[in-house]
């Protein structure tokens, strides 16, 4: 009789699921403005952190579509708006994953325009063609109708909730987690055993693509992941 | 002869074909195509007829909020329906000055039947006034954009005493009551009836600049709201009071902006006379000076010395403006006799036409020197038209220079957008997808409403 292999593929269960959330944001429109690059900084140092959240953080989901040039509303309007083209590049550059609190992002932003400052005497109080406005958000976490106890289960819910929930799990979380890490990643890591994996889903980079290919990076990361199981 | 410049004037009866350098002929009937006889070139004849209802047509049923489905995902209609799942039980009022005409009352037809869908009922109430009323209101109006204006002690009273008469007039039991604009602003004086209630007043207009007279009379009615809303950051006024950030909206599904099958857009093109074989510059808007349609004269003739394309300048409500008909003139003037500029007056129920024209559009060109949000913008970005816009109101935040669109501070800036995004096809196709996703992300009817219940759940105390 001749024999026969027969493979079966491994199911993971996580015995911990994965809830999909969401997030709203309602913008709040601050007191503070700026009309020169020295008031940015006052303001930067004066604002409430949901301020800093809003241009940082936030504005990337409210600009998830765009996928080179866009990375914080500081060095948009540096940019745009002062034509500081060197402290744009410099806050462009800020990456905002590498924070686990607003409290560390505000003291990296602040550093940089008053490095600027202090090296660009003048600079500081040119007049802007358009003020800065401060803002902040107020946010409601939603729940959503996916969860997961498996990766088909995982992808099937990431293939189907919106950029908002891909924006709450994969950028947003770090605050809460206060870890250089991201709930998708975390999930992937202790629930499916799967460190690579995680590894290569923290490593997305967020300012060369859109939310929308990240959630495919996610995706294919996973269907990797299944077809290797 | 200029047989291209042609004016569609809406005055009454609708002069359908006053073609500019030939006497006017009689309003023209609906003519099929097949009944006109053979074009000597494509268009010709139907140019001359186009099928423009002389009256406006039947409103359309306000869409269900799963019909925008297809548009946003499903995912995104279950987030709206789980924000107002908590605010089951509050109930709504609106209130403005318009049931019908303008954006505010455009923008109220559509969403007050989505939060009833979503079980937070809405009542919507008009207030009332004599003309002496709206007349003092759009001075008011005026005012508040920074023109000059003295406010007498019988204005005070005149505004003050409207306000009351539609007090006594209406209930406010609602749990949230919202008041659009300054007119029905005091209202709020209402507000001790239900002393759990939470008023917003929405304000649609620029405040950067206001006349200090009117806004000192205003402001101590609107710091007695809960909270104020405005369109922009840089329309608010400093305020002891929060205020919040709600952009205005399209609705996808409206005639202005569904999709429309390319026989209707070809029907249209052919219609007025448009070659779609060729580039089509289009700005939309009515001949007003702050749009500077002159100036888009100029920026398109300085291109044109670079690129072939044609020009269409399309807009309508001139009728109750008399300096729209002097702009008019001064525009034609500007046009001279080049037969590849387009005038076309359309009356304001054109909405088909508009998006058609938009639609068949190569690029639309907002070259505003002042303006509110500027919808036409994001009308224009939403079917994915690469937009060159002036950097005004609140048009930045629409346009994202070289990322959505294209900002412009000249006639000469104007001019070299066109001739960049006509010579740089894929650029310009990336500034239009860029420019349609922030408009689906930021700026639909559906994000409106999404917004609005945020805010319910925030000053209701059940956002969590």
């Amino acid at each position: 009789m001749a024999s026969s292999t027969i493979t079966q593929k491994t199911v993971r269960t996580a015995s911990k699921a994965f809830y999909f959330n969401s997030s709203a944001h309602l913008l709040r429109i601050g007191q503070e403005r700026a009309g020169t690059v020295a008031e940015l900084l006052a303001g930067l140092r004066a604002c409430p952190e949901d301020s800093i959240f809003q241009h940082t953080f936030r504005t990337l989901e409210e600009h998830h579509f765009i996928r080179e040039g866009f990375s914080n509303d500081f060095a948009h309007w540096t940019f745009t708006v002062c034509k500081e083209l060197a402290l744009a590049e410099q806050l462009a550059s800020v990456d905002v994953r590498e924070f686990t609190s607003i409290k560390a992002l505000r003291e990296r932003i602040v550093k940089i325009v008053d490095d600027y400052i202090q090296a660009n005497p003048g600079a500081g109080d040119r007049p802007a063609r358009e003020p800065f406005y401060f803002c902040s958000s107020e946010i409601v976490v939603l729940p959503t109708a996916f969860m997961a106890r498996n990766l088909t289960e995982f992808a099937q819910g990431l293939t189907q909730v919106t950029v908002h929930c891909i924006h709450h799990h994969f950028i947003e979380a770090r605050l809460r987690l206060k870890l250089i890490s991201n709930d998708f990643s975390l999930w992937l890591q202790e629930e499916m055993q799967l460190p690579k994996v995680a590894r290569a889903v923290e490593s997305i980079d967020i300012y060369t693509g859109t939310l929308e290919d990240v959630r495919r990076r996610i995706l294919q990361l996973v269907a990797g992941a299944q077809e290797a199981l | 002869m200029n047989k291209k410049l042609m004016e569609l004037e809406n005055t009454g009866a609708l002069q359908a074909d006053n073609i500019v350098g030939e006497p006017a002929l009689q309003p023209a009937p609906k003519i099929e195509a097949s009944a006109a006889p053979a074009p000597a070139f494509p268009g010709q004849e139907r140019r001359k007829k186009p099928r423009i209802s002389e009256t406006p047509p039947a409103p359309a049923p306000p869409p269900k909020l799963d019909d925008y489905e297809r548009i946003i995902g499903k995912a995104a209609i279950d987030e709206i329906r789980f924000l107002a799942s908590s605010l089951h039980g509050k109930t709504v009022k609106m209130v403005n000055s318009t049931a019908v005409g303008g954006g505010v009352a455009e923008m109220l037809n559509r969403l007050v039947p989505l939060l009833g869908e979503v079980e937070v009922p809405t009542k919507w109430d008009v207030i009332t006034g004599g003309n002496d009323f709206f007349e003092l209101t759009k001075a008011f109006h005026n005012a508040l954009h920074g023109g000059s204006y003295h406010l007498t002690k019988e204005a005070r009273e005149t505004f003050l005493r409207y306000n009351e008469q539609n007090q006594q007039r209406m209930s406010f039991e609602e749990d949230l009551v919202v008041i659009h604009d300054p007119q029905p602003a005091g209202l709020v004086s209402a507000r001790g009836g239900n002393p759990n209630a939470r008023w917003v007043w929405r304000c649609h207009i620029d405040l950067s600049n206001p006349n200090p007279e009117v806004w000192g009379f205003l402001r101590p009615m609107v710091e007695r709201y809960n909270a104020a809303v405005f369109s922009s950051p840089s329309f608010a006024r400093p305020s002891a009071i929060p205020q919040y950030l709600i952009y205005p909206c399209i609705d996808p599904l409206s005639e202005k902006n569904k999709d429309l099958d390319d026989s209707v857009i070809q029907r249209v093109c052919d219609d007025f006379g448009i070659d779609r074989s060729r580039p089509i510059v289009t700005q939309i808007s009515r001949f007003d000076r702050l749009k500077d349609p002159i100036g888009v004269v100029q920026a398109y003739k300085l291109a044109k010395q670079y690129v072939d394309c044609q020009l269409v300048l399309a807009g309508g409500g001139a009728s109750d403006d008399p300096e729209g008909d002097i702009v008019l003139q001064e525009v034609r003037a500007a046009a001279q006799d080049d037969p590849d500029i387009i005038l076309l007056n359309l009356p304001p129920w054109c909405a088909l036409e508009v998006n058609a024209l938009q639609r068949a559009s190569t690029l639309v060109v907002q070259k505003s020197l002042r303006e509110g949000f500027g919808l036409t913008v994001t009308e224009a970005l939403w079917k994915g038209k690469p937009t060159i816009a002036g950097a005004v109101g609140g048009i930045p935040t629409q346009v994202i220079h070289k990322l959505t669109g294209a900002l412009v501070h000249s006639v000469e800036g104007c001019a070299y957008q066109i001739r960049y995004l006509l010579t740089h096809p894929e650029f310009a196709k990336q500034l239009g997808k860029n420019g349609r996703e922030h408009v689906k992300e930021n700026f639909l009817m559906t994000s409106n409403l999404r917004r609005w219940l945020l805010l319910f759940k925030i000053l209701s105390g059940t956002a969590g």
